[in-house]
C-alpha cells in the first residue's frame, strides 16, 4: 500500500546544488498552493466538474519534469496539474482553463483533466486512464524519426498498470528503443482500491520482461526524483532505449475532491504529513544553510502569484458556444489541395 | 496515355507520393513494412522510405492507433492502416477520446493531422469479424472526417487528400474493390466534402458510396432498360457530406434511394434521410427508402453472405417504390 | 381456357350471417389487381373493404349495392382475364378476398384532435407528398378535387400537374331567373359523403329516432379515487400498466353490472315484435379517440376482471384501436358503453347509445366545486359529472337510477376497485 522509502533504490550521493534544490522547492510550493486553492475553490461551488489533486506527490513533478529540455515532451494523467504546473503553464492560463473561462490555456474546453500546452510540449492531461502513454510513444516515436533530440515521457499512476496500453507501450518503446521515459507515480492507490488488491506483478519485473530497465525512487525526495530523472532521460535521450522511472509517493486527497475516503484507514491519512514532500524539502534546505526567512518569502510569493492569476481568472469571461465551434476541425480554407 | 491501376496500387502510390512530398508522413500499421501489408497496399513503400517512416507495429491497435496521434502531435503526418476495420474497436479510445477531441478540448492549440486506413465490407467470405462496415461510427463522432473511396481515381485523390487535411481522417477502403483496375490522375482535385455525380438522371436520386456505387450502377442500368432514369450521388466523404450535392439531385429527382452495404439501421443512410425530410422536405414526391444490411452480423456462408449484401435488385425494387 | 369464379358476401367475423353491400368499387368489365378494394361490406358495427386476393377482371355483379344479403351469397363473376361473359359459373368458393376492417366511428365525445393539413372539407386527411402540396399550391389546385395515382391513393405532383391541365375554365355564371320569395340554399362546398360517414350517419339517425333514450345525471365526489390512481402509478416499481380515470370508471361500471345482470341486457330489434336479449357476460364498451375517428370497442368480460388485468386490457385494446388493429369480433357485444371525454373539458356529456347496445354512460372532467357541508359552510371537492343514457324499453328510472348510484359507490369508495369482482 503507501509506500516508504525504504522500499526505494539507494541514492547515489550526488547533491544537487544549493540554488537548484531551492526552484525544485519553489516549484513544489506553487503546486501545493495552487492545489490547496483549487480544493478550496471546489468547496466554494467555484470549479464545475470534477478535480483530482497530486497533493503530496508534487516532488514527482518538479523532479521529473525539472529534468527536461526544451524539446521534451510529454503526457500526463487526470491527476496532472502538478506536472502542467512543474513545466511552467502560466498561472493565470491555468486557473482560467480550470474554472472554465475564455481566457483558458484550453479556452475552457477541457478542464482540469485536459489541461495542455503544445508550446511547451505538453501533450495534455488525460480523462482515460492509461491513455497518455500511447500519445508519449507516438510522441517518442516523432522525435526518434525527426531527430529532433528530444524525449518523451509517459507519467502514469499505479492503477494504469493494469492497462494493456502499458503493456503494449513497453513492448513498442522497447523494440524501437524510442527515447522515452515511462514515469510511474505509484501513490498506492488505483482510484479507490489499494493497487495491491489490483495488480498482480510488479513494474520492475514488468520492464524486465521487455528488456527496459527500471529505476525506483522515493518519490517523496525532491532530490532523489531529481537526480534519478536527470539519469534516465539522460539515457533515453542519448539512444538507449525507453527507461521506467517508479515514483513511490502518497496522494493525500481523495480519488476526485469531494471523494470522502472512506475506503483509506484513519491512521494512513494521519501519517501522511510525517512523509510530506514539501518539509522534506524545507528541512533539507535549512540543513544546508538557506535561512527560514528566505523559505517564507518564497511562500509568499508563490501565494501573490496565485492571488493574482485567481483575480485574473474570476475577472475573465465565459466562452462563447460560436467560438467552441471553431476548434471541432481545424478551419477548412485550406481543405482544397491538388490542381 | 497510363496504364490502367489496380485500386490497392492506386492506394500505394497515393502513400508513396504523399511521402515524397511531405517528410512529416510516415506510415505505421501490421505488417505494412516488409510484407507489403496483407492487402498489398503498402507494396514497395519501405524500399522506397526506409524502415523509420514505414514502420512495422505489433499486434496491438488500441496503442499503435495512439501513438499515432502523439505522434501527429509531435510534429508528424501518420498514415495508420488497421488490417481490418472491425479490428477498430481495439482502438476506439485512441480514435474518439484522443485524435478526435484534441484540437478542440485543447482550445484549437493544434490539428491532429493523422490518417487512419482499413479496409470493410464483405464479398470475401471473411466472417462476422472481418467483414462489418463500421463508417457510422465514426461520422458519429465531431473531429473526425470520414472518406470512402469507391473507384480507383478517388483511391489515389481522396487519400492524399486525407493525408493532406489538418484533421484526423479515417480512410475506408472496400476490400472488394481492392482488384478493380482504372486509372488516375495525380493531378486532381483533392477536394474534401465533395461528391460526384456518378450518372445524371432526372427521375429519382441514389445516393451511395463505397462499393455499393457498382450495385447502384446495376441498378441504374437496368432501370433506364424500363425507360427510368437514376441519378448517382457517389458521396465519396461521409463526414463532412456533401449536403449541396444530393439537395441539389433531390431538387431535381424528388425521389431519393439511399444504398450502402453498412447495416441499415442507424446508419450513413439514417442521417441523410433526416436531413434531406427537414431540410428538402417540399422536394419530396416519396418518402425516402434506404437500403442497407440487414439487422444481423455478416455471416461466413457463400449464400448467406450474398443474401446479406445489397445488391442490384434491391436498389430497383427501391427506386421503383419511390416512383409508385 | 379462362375459368369464371364467383364473389361470394364474405364472412367478417365468428358471428357475422349476413351483411350489407354497402358499395361496388369496381364495375363490370373492370380489371382490378391483387389488393385492390372491390367492394364495401357493412354490419351493424364496423364497414369493412373487401380486397381482391389476386389480380382478374370483374365480368358482373348480381347484387346492387345497398342490398343486405346472407354470408356465402353469390354477389359477382370474375375471372383471370375477363373472358367467360357468358358463363356457366364454377361451383362458388370461398371468396377471393380478404378484408380490411374499417372500424367505425360510434356516437359519444366530440372528436377534439386536431387533424393535419390538407383535409377534404369532411375532415378526412388527404394524403399528398411534400412536393405535390407545394405544387398545387403554386398552380391553385385544390387537393380535395385531386385523385392520388399513389401507394393508399397519395396525391404526387404528376397528379397535381394533370388535374392543373384538365380543369376547366372558369364560365361565366349564368343569370339567376328572377323568382318570387326562394328559399336560401346554404352556401358552401358540397361533398358527399364516404360510405362510411354516410353508414355512421344512417345508424346514428336510427339510434337516436328509434331508441327512446332516457338520461339520468349526477356527481361522483372522486378526492379520494385520484389519490388512489396517483398512490397505484407512483409505485412505478411494480412495472404494472398505469391506471387511468377511464380504467376506474371502466371497473365501477363492471362491478356494478356483475350485481345488476338485468343491465347486461339489449333490446332486439329484429325479432317480430322485438326480443329482450340478455347477454350476461359482463362485456364492456370502450370509446377510444383515435386518428380515424371515434371508435367504441368492446373489453370482454370487463366486470369480472381485476383492476390491473382490466387495465393491462383496456390499454392493448386502446393501442390496438389507436394502430387501426381491431377487427370485426372486437365490436361484438355489450349491453353498455363508457366514453369518457374527461380530457376534453367538459362538465357533462350527454350521449348517444351505442347502435345494438342499452346504455352509455358518458364521462366529463373532474372539477373542483365547493359544497356547503352539514353546517352549511363550503368545503372544496373533487366531483365528476356522469350521464347515464339508457334505452327505456329496457329500463325504468329506477332501475337505471341504481346502477348509476353503483357506480358512483364504487367511485367514492375505491378501495372496493382494488378487490377481485
Amino acid at each position: 500500500m503507501p509506500s516508504s522509502a525504504a522500499q526505494a533504490d539507494p541514492i547515489p550521493a550526488n547533491p544537487i546544488p544549493t540554488d537548484r534544490r531551492l526552484a525544485l522547492h519553489r516549484t513544489m510550493q506553487t503546486i501545493r498552493a495552487t492545489e490547496t486553492t483549487l480544493s478550496r475553490l471546489f468547496a466554494d461551488g467555484e470549479i464545475p466538474g470534477f478535480i483530482h489533486l497530486s497533493v503530496g506527490q508534487e516532488a514527482v513533478a518538479a523532479g521529473v519534469v525539472g529534468a527536461l529540455g526544451p524539446r521534451d515532451s510529454f503526457a500526463t494523467t487526470h491527476r496532472g496539474h502538478g506536472h502542467v504546473l512543474a513545466r511552467g503553464v502560466k498561472l493565470d492560463l491555468f486557473f482560467k482553463e480550470i474554472m472554465g473561462r475564455a481566457g483558458g490555456i484550453c479556452g475552457g474546453r477541457g478542464g482540469s483533466m485536459h489541461v495542455a500546452d503544445l508550446s511547451l510540449g505538453v501533450l495534455g492531461a488525460n480523462g482515460i486512464v492509461g491513455a497518455g502513454l500511447p500519445l508519449a510513444t507516438g510522441s517518442a516515436l516523432a522525435h526518434q524519426t525527426r531527430r529532433t533530440g528530444g524525449v518523451a515521457v509517459a507519467f502514469f499512476g499505479d492503477g494504469a498498470m493494469a492497462e494493456g496500453a502499458l503493456h503494449e507501450c513497453l513492448n513498442m518503446a522497447a523494440l524501437w528503443k524510442l527515447p522515452m521515459v515511462f514515469v510511474c507515480e505509484n501513490n498506492g492507490w488505483s482510484e479507490f482500491s489499494p493497487t495491491s488488491t489490483q495488480f498482480a506483478a510488479t513494474l520492475d519485473k514488468l520492464g524486465a520482461a521487455f528488456g527496459v530497465p527500471h529505476r525506483k525512487v522515493d518519490g517523496n525526495d525532491v532530490a532523489a526524483v531529481a537526480e534519478a530523472a536527470a539519469e534516465v532521460v539522460e539515457a533515453a535521450r542519448n539512444g538507449g532505449g525507453p527507461r521506467i522511472l517508479e515514483c513511490l509517493t502518497t496522494r493525500w486527497h481523495g480519488h476526485f475532491e469531494g471523494d470522502p475516503q472512506r475506503y483509506r484507514n484513519a491512521d494512513e491519512i494521519a501519517g501522511l504529513p510525517r512523509n510530506d514532500p514539501l518539509r522534506r524539502s524545507a528541512e533539507a534546505l535549512l540543513a544546508a544553510g538557506v535561512e527560514e526567512s528566505a523559505l517564507a518569502a518564497l511562500v509568499d510569493a508563490v501565494d501573490a502569484e496565485i492571488r493574482d492569476a485567481l483575480e485574473a481568472a474570476r475577472a475573465d469571461a465565459l466562452p462563447d458556444v460560436d467560438a467552441a465551434f471553431r476548434d471541432v476541425y481545424t478551419p477548412t480554407a485550406t481543405l482544397t489541395a491538388g490542381a | 496515355m497510363p496504364k490502367p491501376l489496380r485500386y490497392v496500387n492506386a492506394v500505394a502510390q497515393a502513400l508513396n507520393d504523399a511521402m515524397a512530398a511531405d517528410p512529416a508522413v510516415m506510415l505505421m500499421g501490421e505488417d505494412v513494412a516488409a510484407a507489403g501489408g496483407p492487402f498489398k497496399a503498402t507494396r514497395g513503400l519501405l524500399d522506397a522510405h526506409g524502415p523509420e517512416r514505414v514502420r512495422d507495429t505489433p499486434i496491438s491497435e488500441a496503442s499503435l492507433v495512439g501513438a499515432a496521434v502523439g505522434a501527429a502531435l509531435t510534429g508528424m503526418k501518420p498514415v495508420v492502416e488497421i488490417m481490418f476495420m472491425d479490428f477498430v474497436t481495439l482502438a476506439m479510445d485512441a480514435v474518439v477520446n484522443q485524435a478526435a477531441k484534441a484540437r478542440f478540448m485543447f482550445g484549437g492549440q493544434c490539428s491532429v493531422p493523422m490518417v487512419l486506413r482499413t479496409p470493410h465490407g464483405g464479398g470475401l467470405n471473411a466472417g462476422p469479424q472481418h467483414s462489418q462496415c463500421l463508417e457510422a461510427w465514426f461520422a458519429h463522432i465531431p473531429g473526425l472526417r470520414v472518406v470512402c473511396p469507391a473507384t480507383v481515381a478517388d483511391a489515389y485523390s481522396l487519400l492524399r487528400a486525407a493525408i493532406e487535411a489538418p484533421d484526423p481522417v479515417v480512410v475506408v477502403e472496400n476490400k472488394a474493390l481492392y482488384a478493380l483496375q482504372g486509372d488516375i490522375d495525380v493531378n486532381a482535385p483533392r477536394a474534401v466534402g465533395k461528391a460526384r455525380i456518378d450518372r445524371a438522371g432526372r427521375d429519382a436520386t441514389i445516393v451511395t458510396y463505397g462499393a455499393t456505387l457498382y450495385a447502384a450502377r446495376a441498378a441504374a442500368d437496368r432501370l433506364a432498360a424500363e425507360g427510368i432514369e437514376a441519378e448517382i450521388v457517389d458521396l465519396r466523404w461521409i463526414q463532412p457530406w456533401d449536403e449541396e450535392a444530393v439537395f441539389a439531385s433531390v431538387a431535381k429527382t424528388h425521389r431519393v434511394v439511399i444504398a450502402h452495404e453498412a447495416v441499415q439501421a442507424f446508419g450513413v443512410g439514417a442521417e441523410i434521410a433526416a436531413r434531406i425530410a427537414s431540410d428538402a422536405f417540399d422536394d419530396l414526391d416519396a418518402p425516402v427508402l434506404r437500403v442497407g444490411a440487414p439487422f444481423m452480423p455478416i455471416a461466413f456462408a457463400k449464400t448467406l453472405e450474398a443474401a446479406y449484401l445489397p445488391d442490384a435488385d434491391r436498389i430497383v425494387a427501391a427506386v421503383k417504390s419511390t416512383l409508385a | 381456357m379462362t375459368m369464371v369464379r364467383e364473389l361470394v358476401m364474405p364472412k367478417l367475423g365468428l358471428t357475422m350471417t349476413e351483411g350489407v353491400l354497402a358499395e361496388w368499387r369496381v364495375s363490370p368489365g373492370q380489371p382490378f389487381r391483387s389488393g385492390d378494394v372491390l367492394l364495401v361490406v357493412e354490419t351493424d358495427k364496423i364497414a369493412s373493404e373487401v380486397e381482391a386476393d389476386s389480380d382478374g377482371v370483374l365480368i358482373e355483379t348480381t347484387i346492387p349495392a345497398g342490398e343486405t344479403v346472407a354470408v356465402g351469397t353469390p354477389i359477382a363473376r370474375w375471372s383471370a382475364d375477363g373472358a367467360g361473359a357468358a358463363p356457366a359459373p364454377e361451383p362458388a368458393e370461398t371468396p377471393a378476398a380478404k378484408a380490411a376492417p374499417i372500424p367505425a366511428p360510434t356516437p359519444g365525445a366530440a372528436n377534439a384532435r386536431p387533424l393535419p393539413a390538407p383535409v377534404r372539407s369532411n375532415g378526412e386527411r388527404i394524403l399528398s407528398t411534400p412536393l405535390a402540396r407545394r405544387r398545387a399550391e403554386g398552380l391553385g389546385v385544390d387537393l380535395a378535387a385531386v385523385t392520388g395515382s399513389g401507394p393508399r391513393g397519395r396525391i404526387k405532383v404528376a397528379d397535381v400537374e394533370a388535374a392543373a391541365q384538365t380543369r376547366p375554365t372558369p364560365q361565366p355564371a349564368p343569370q339567376p331567373e328572377p323568382q318570387a320569395p326562394k328559399i336560401e340554399t346554404p352556401a358552401g362546398e358540397r361533398s358527399k359523403p364516404t360510405t362510411l360517414q354516410a353508414t355512421v350517419a344512417r345508424r346514428l339517425t336510427a339510434a337516436k329516432r328509434d331508441v327512446p333514450h332516457f338520461y339520468l345525471a349526477a356527481e361522483a365526489e372522486v378526492t379520494e379515487l385520484a389519490a388512489l390512481r396517483d398512490r397505484l402509478n407512483a409505485d412505478t416499481e411494480s412495472g404494472l400498466q398505469r391506471i387511468s380515470m377511464t380504467h376506474l370508471v371502466l371497473a365501477a361500471v363492471g362491478r356494478a353490472l356483475a350485481v345488476m345482470p338485468e343491465m347486461d341486457r339489449v333490446w332486439d330489434d329484429e325479432a317480430p315484435g322485438g326480443a329482450i336479449l340478455a347477454l350476461g357476460r359482463g362485456d364492456i364498451g370502450m370509446a377510444v379517440d383515435t386518428p380515424r375517428g371515434l371508435v367504441a370497442p368492446v373489453l370482454r368480460g370487463a366486470a369480472a376482471l381485476p383492476l390491473d388485468r382490466l387495465a393491462e386490457e383496456a390499454a392493448a385494446l386502446t393501442r390496438r384501436a389507436r394502430d387501426g388493429r381491431l377487427t370485426e369480433e372486437d365490436f361484438q357485444g355489450g349491453a353498455v358503453t363508457v366514453s369518457n371525454a374527461g380530457m376534453h373539458n367538459v362538465t357533462y356529456m350527454t350521449s348517444i347509445i351505442n347502435p345494438g347496445q342499452s346504455s352509455i354512460l358518458g364521462v366529463g372532467s373532474v372539477r373542483s366545486v365547493f359544497r356547503p357541508d352539514a353546517a352549511g359552510a363550503p368545503v372544496l371537492k373533487r366531483e365528476l359529472g356522469l350521464v347515464l343514457s339508457a334505452d327505456h324499453r329496457l329500463f325504468d328510472g329506477v332501475t337505471a337510477l341504481a346502477f348509476l348510484n353503483r357506480i358512483i359507490a364504487g367511485l367514492e369508495r375505491p378501495f372496493r376497485l382494488l378487490r377481485a369482482p
